[in-house]
C-alpha cells in the first residue's frame, strides 16, 4: 500500500460457529457473517455501509469496536493492527472510535440523569480528575451535540425527553470522549421522519468541526446521499460494491445496488417507477450459494455465475464491484 | 416538547416520586404503618412493658395462669409473668432475627443471582445448580439438625435462616439480570470502555435493586416466621425468648390444658401481625417500583359515546366512514388527554388510504378505536363510525365480535410480538379461522390455512414452523394472512413495514397492493412514512397531534400540500434526484397529548405561524374537491 490510511481494513472476516450438520458430524458448520470485508477510511471522511438486514453490517461494526475478535484479517488503524489487543490497548482505543446506536431509547439506562450518563466515559477512562472540567467538557459536548442549554436537560431523565433528544444525548455520551471515529449504526432508524434530518445534519457538522470521521451504517440508501463521501453496498458478508456517493446513486453497477436503490420510496406519485423487487431474502449465510452469492436473487444470473466468484472489477479510480456482467 | 430547567438534587426526586406513589398504595401504606407500629414497640420495648419479664420478685403460685385483668392486661403465663411484657420484649428478638437473618440472605441471594445472570456460561450453570439443590432440600429439618447440633444462640439462628433463605433471590434477581444484560445501554457502556464492575454497579445493580428491596421485605417475613418455627420447635435462645418460644413454653407447660388461650393467642397475633404487615408492604413496594403491573393494555373500555353535535346519516356507498370522530384519554387525577379530535374520511371498496403522522399522533388510537379495542382510559367522546350501513360506535360489544376480523381486521406492528412463539403459525392462523367458523372440519381447514399462506407468498411447507423460524418478512406475510383469515372486508394495517429492511419493505407493499385487486379489499395503511404510502395509496390523511392536517387524494398531497406541516415533512425526505441536497428537518418536536399547545397544534414548529395560530386552533377548510387542510393561512386564500 502506497498510501497510509486512518483506518483500513484488510480481509476482515467473522465466522461465528453454528450448529453441527449432525450430531456425529466431525466438522461444525459456520454462519460467514462477515467474509472477507476490505475497505478503507481517511481522516474525516463519511463512509456508508448500506445492506439488508443478515448482511452482516451489525457484525462488521462490532469487530471495528472490538467487542468481536475476527476470525481473520485486521483492521488498521493509525498504523497499528488493532483487532489483537490486550484489555489496557483495548480501553484506550475505545476513547478514539466511539459508537452511535440505533435505538435511543434502549440505548440509555434509565435510571441515570443526563449528566450521569455523559459523564460516565470520562468516568470510565479517568479523563479530567477535577470536577468542574469534567462538568465543562460535559457541557461542550451537550451543547456540539445541539442540547442547548445544556443546563436544562442535565438533572433529566431519558424518558422526560424525546427520541430525538435521547439520540442528542448518545452522541454527546460518545462526543466527550473526543473520538476520532464515530460510528454510527442506523442512527436515525427509529426516529421520526421530521427529526431524521436533524439528527443526520448534525452530525455532518461534527465531522467539519470535530474533524471525526464516521462510519454510517443503515439500511437505507436513501440516506446516504447529503452525507456519505462513499458508499459500501454489502450483501450476504460481503461488499459488492463500493464508491463514491454520486458514483453508486446515479450509476450504480452491481445489480443489488440497481435494486435497493430502485425500491427507495419516492414520496411523489408522479415519479412512481418500476422498482426491481428482489424476490425471497438474503440466504442464510451457512450454506452460502455457490459462485456469485448474489445469483440465486440475481435478475440477471447467467450460467456462469452459479460457478464464479466474480472478482472485484475496477471503475474508476473510487469506484469498484464485483458482478461478472462487468468488464 | 418544553423542558424548563430545574436543577434539582436527583436522589431525593427520587424519593420524592417514590414517596407520592406509594401515598396512593393503600395496600402498601397499611403494611407500613403496621409495621411502623410494631417497630416502635420493639425499639421503645423496655419503657412500654409494665413489668420486667425477667424478674421474678412478687410472684406467687396464685399468678399462674391469670387471665387478662386489669393488672395484667394479656394475663399471665405458667411462671405468673406478664404475657404483654413478654410480648413487647419478644417482638425484639423476633424483628431482629428477621431483619438480620434476611440481610444474610438478600446479600447472597443478591451477589448469586447478579454474578449468575451478568456472566453466564459455566458460572452461572455451577451457581444455579447450588441454588436448585438448596431448593430441593427440605431446609426446616436441616436447620433443626444444624441448630441442634451447635449451641442454640441468637447469632446460630440468625446465621442458619440466612443462609438458607436466599435461593428465591437469587433465581429471582438472576432472571432480572439476564434481562438487564441483553439491554442495549449495556452495550453501550462496553462500547465506551467500562469493565464488569463498572457496568455491574452503574447499570446493572441500579435496575435490580427495586426487586431486591421487594425480596427483602419478603424474606424477612419468611425468617421470622422460620424464627417462630425454630423456637417453638424448642431451639431458640433460651436467654432472649421470642415469640416463637413464648409459644413453646406455653405448649410445653400445660396451657392447652389448662385453657390458658391467652398465652398463645397474644405471641401468634404477633406473628401475624408482622408477616402481614411484611407482605402487604411488600406487594404495595412492587406495585410501587414496578408500575407496569399496574397497567392492563388492550382492556376494552366502555363505549361511552356521547354524540352531541354529530348527527349525519351515511354518506351512499362508502364502506367506512369516520365522522367527526374524538378520542381522549381520560385519567383519574390526570385531565384528559384529547388523543384524536374530530377525524372524519371514507374509504370505499377496493380502496387504500393512508393514515401519516409521527409517533404520538393519535394514529394507532384511531386504528383501535374502529374496533373498540382501546385501553380502558380511552373513550370515544364524540362521533361515529359507519361500516356497510351501521354505526359501530352503538354496537354492543357482542354485536362488535361478528364485526371484529370477519368484516375488519389488523395487522398489528411488531410481528414477531404479535405471533405466539410457542405455537406453529399454521396452528395460529387456523385459531384464527376457527374463533368465527369453529365447525369447519378439519381437512377443509388444513386447505383453507395453506391457501392463505399461498395467497400472502409463504410456501406451504413452511406451515408447521414456529414463528422463530421465520425471517422478519415472513412473519409480516404471516400476520397478513391471520388478518385474511375470515374474508374480511377491510383491513388495518399498522406499520407494517416499519421494522422491515427496504426491500422487505417493498415485497410487503407489493403484496397489499395485489391483495387489494385480487380480493377487493380496502386498506387502512397506518405510517410514519410518507414515502411510503406514496407508492401505493389513493388517498392520505395526515395527522398532527390527534387532528386531521391535510386530507386529499395522494396526487394532490404530494404536489399541491396546503398545510405547512405536509411542506415541511416533504421536504426532510431526502431527493434521490438531488442527492447533494441538505437536508431540511421540522424543528421542536410534536406535541405531547396531555400538553397541547393553545393554538394550531403544529404552531409551536409551524415557521409560517403567525399571532393567530398560537391563539385560535384553526378548524378543517375545504380548499378544493376532496381536499381539506386545518390552517388559518389556508382559510385566508379561500
Amino acid at each position: 500500500m502506497s498510501q497510509e490510511y486512518f483506518l483500513e481494513v484488510r480481509g476482515l472476516k467473522k465466522y461465528f460457529e453454528a450448529d453441527r450438520a449432525s450430531l456425529f458430524s466431525r466438522e461444525p458448520r459456520f454462519v460467514h457473517a462477515v467474509d472477507d470485508v476490505s475497505f478503507n477510511l481517511n481522516r474525516g471522511e463519511v463512509i456508508a455501509l448500506v445492506g439488508e438486514s443478515g448482511c452482516g453490517k451489525s457484525t462488521l461494526s462490532l469487530l471495528l469496536m472490538g467487542l468481536e475478535d475476527p476470525t481473520a484479517g485486521s483492521i488498521m488503524f493509525d498504523g497499528r493492527d488493532i483487532t489483537h489487543l490486550n484489555d489496557h490497548e483495548r480501553k484506550s482505543l475505545r476513547r478514539k472510535i466511539q459508537m452511535v446506536f440505533q435505538d435511543p431509547y434502549e440505548s440509555l439506562n434509565p435510571t441515570q440523569t443526563i449528566e450521569e450518563i455523559i459523564n460516565e466515559p470520562l468516568l470510565v477512562h479517568g479523563i479530567a480528575k477535577d470536577k468542574k472540567e469534567r462538568s465543562g467538557r460535559v457541557i461542550k459536548a451537550m451543547e456540539d451535540a445541539g442540547l442547548k442549554p445544556a443546563e436544562v436537560y442535565l438533572n433529566r431523565f431519558p424518558h422526560e425527553l424525546s427520541g430525538g433528544q435521547r439520540q442528542r444525548v448518545v452522541i454527546a455520551a460518545a462526543l466527550v470522549l473526543e473520538p476520532e471515529i464515530l460510528l454510527a449504526d442506523e442512527p436515525v432508524s427509529m426516529l421520526d421522519v421530521s427529526i431524521r434530518a436533524e439528527i443526520i445534519n448534525l452530525l455532518a457538522e461534527l465531522r467539519i468541526t470535530r474533524q471525526i470521521a464516521v462510519i454510517f451504517i443503515t439500511h437505507d440508501l436513501g440516506s446516504v446521499g447529503f452525507f456519505a463521501d462513499r458508499v459500501a453496498v454489502m450483501y450476504l458478508g460481503r461488499i459488492v460494491e463500493i464508491g463514491a456517493v454520486l458514483e453508486i446513486l446515479e450509476s450504480p453497477q452491481h445489480p443489488y445496488t440497481k435494486a435497493l436503490l430502485s425500491v427507495i420510496p419516492v414520496p411523489n406519485p408522479r415519479l412512481r417507477h418500476e422498482r426491481i423487487i428482489l424476490q425471497g431474502e438474503t440466504p442464510n449465510p451457512i450454506d452460502l450459494p455457490t459462485g456469485c452469492r448474489f445469483h440465486p436473487r440475481c435478475p440477471l444470473a447467467m450460467d456462469a455465475c452459479t460457478s464464479n466468484d466474480p472478482p472485484f472489477i475496477t471503475l474508476s479510480k473510487t469506484h469498484q464491484a464485483a458482478c461478472l456482467l462487468l468488464k | 416538547m418544553k423542558l424548563t430547567p430545574t436543577p434539582k438534587n436527583t436522589s431525593t426526586a427520587k424519593l420524592s416520586v417514590f414517596w407520592s406513589s406509594l401515598r396512593r398504595n393503600p395496600m402498601g401504606l397499611v403494611g407500613l404503618a403496621m409495621l411502623a407500629f410494631i417497630v416502635t414497640v420493639a425499639i421503645l420495648a423496655p419503657l412500654i412493658a409494665p413489668y420486667d419479664p425477667k424478674s421474678t420478685s412478687g410472684i406467687t403460685s396464685s399468678d399462674i395462669y391469670n387471665p387478662p385483668s386489669a393488672a395484667h392486661l394479656f394475663g399471665t403465663d405458667d411462671a405468673g409473668k406478664d404475657v404483654l411484657s413478654s410480648f413487647i420484649l419478644g417482638s425484639r428478638i423476633s424483628l431482629i432475627v428477621g431483619f438480620f437473618a434476611a440481610f444474610i440472605s438478600i446479600v447472597i441471594g443478591g451477589v448469586v443471582g447478579i454474578v449468575a445472570g451478568y456472566y453466564g456460561g459455566r458460572v452461572e450453570n455451577i451457581l444455579m445448580r447450588v441454588t436448585d439443590i438448596m431448593l430441593v432440600i427440605p431446609d426446616l429439618p436441616l436447620m433443626v439438625v444444624i441448630i441442634a447440633l451447635t449451641k442454640p444462640s441468637l447469632f446460630n439462628i440468625i446465621f442458619v435462616i440466612g443462609i438458607f433463605g436466599w435461593t428465591t433471590t437469587a433465581r429471582v434477581v438472576r432472571s432480572q439480570t439476564l434481562a438487564v444484560k441483553s439491554r442495549k445501554f449495556v452495550m453501550r457502556a462496553r462500547a465506551i470502555g467500562a469493565g464488569n464492575m463498572h457496568i455491574i454497579r452503574h447499570h446493572v445493580l441500579p435496575l435490580v435493586l427495586p426487586l431486591l428491596v421487594v425480596q427483602a421485605v419478603l424474606t424477612v417475613s419468611a425468617a421470622i416466621l422460620n424464627e417462630s418455627t425454630l423456637s417453638f420447635l424448642g431451639l431458640g435462645d433460651p436467654t432472649s425468648p421470642s415469640w416463637g418460644q413464648m409459644l413453646n413454653f406455653a405448649f410445653g407447660r400445660g396451657a392447652m390444658s389448662t385453657g390458658a388461650w391467652w398465652v398463645l393467642v397474644v405471641p401468634g397475633f404477633g406473628i401475624v401481625w408482622v408477616v402481614l404487615s411484611l407482605t402487604l408492604f411488600g406487594q404495595g413496594l412492587e406495585q410501587v417500583l414496578n408500575p407496569r403491573l399496574n397497567t392492563h393494555h388492550l382492556m376494552p373500555g366502555k363505549p361511552t359515546v356521547q354524540n352531541g353535535r354529530v348527527d349525519l346519516d351515511q354518506e351512499k356507498g362508502a364502506l367506512l366512514e369516520i365522522q367527526h370522530l374524538s378520542i381522549h384519554y381520560i385519567n383519574e387525577d390526570k385531565t384528559a388527554a384529547r388523543a384524536v379530535e374530530d377525524i372524519s374520511f371514507t374509504l370505499n371498496k377496493g380502496e387504500l388510504i393512508g393514515l401519516v403522522g409521527e409517533s404520538g399522533c393519535g394514529k394507532t388510537t384511531l386504528m383501535l378505536s374502529l374496533l373498540r379495542l382501546l385501553p380502558a382510559a380511552g373513550q370515544i367522546v364524540n362521533g361515529k363510525v359507519f361500516f356497510n350501513g351501521k354505526d359501530l360506535t352503538a354496537l354492543s360489544e357482542e354485536e362488535l365480535n361478528t364485526v371484529r376480523w370477519k368484516e375488519i381486521s389488523i395487522v398489528f406492528q411488531g410481528a414477531m410480538n404479535a405471533l405466539n412463539p410457542v405455537r406453529t403459525v399454521g396452528d395460529q392462523i387456523a385459531e384464527a379461522i376457527t374463533k368465527h367458523v369453529p365447525a369447519m372440519p378439519h381437512d377443509k381447514l388444513q386447505e383453507r390455512v395453506t391457501e392463505l399462506l399461498d395467497l400472502v407468498g409463504i410456501a406451504a411447507d413452511h406451515k408447521n414452523h414456529y414463528p422463530h423460524q421465520y425471517s422478519g418478512g415472513m412473519r409480516q406475510r404471516a400476520m397478513i394472512a391471520m388478518a385474511l383469515a375470515c374474508d374480511p372486508q377491510v383491513i388495518i394495517a399498522d406499520e407494517p413495514t416499519t421494522a422491515l429492511d427496504v426491500m422487505i419493505q417493498a415485497q410487503i407493499l407489493e403484496l397489499l397492493d395485489s391483495l387489494r385487486k385480487k380480493l377487493g379489499l380496502a386498506i387502512i395503511f397506518v405510517t410514519h412514512d410518507l414515502g411510503v404510502v406514496a407508492e401505493i395509496c389513493d388517498k392520505v390523511l395526515v395527522m398532527y397531534g390527534g387532528v386531521t392536517a391535510e386530507y386529499a387524494d395522494v396526487d394532490t398531497i404530494y404536489n399541491e400540500a396546503r398545510h405547512p406541516y405536509t411542506q415541511e415533512l416533504l421536504k426532510a425526505f431526502p431527493d434521490l434526484t438531488k442527492p447533494k441536497k441538505k437536508l431540511s428537518s421540522i424543528p421542536g418536536y410534536p406535541p405531547r397529548l396531555d400538553a397541547l399547545p393553545a393554538g394550531c397544534r403544529f404552531a409551536p414548529r409551524c415557521p409560517i405561524a403567525f399571532e393567530r395560530c398560537r391563539i385560535e386552533q384553526p378548524s378543517l377548510h375545504a380548499v378544493g374537491a376532496e381536499h381539506f387542510a386545518s390552517c388559518h393561512l389556508v382559510e385566508a386564500v379561500q
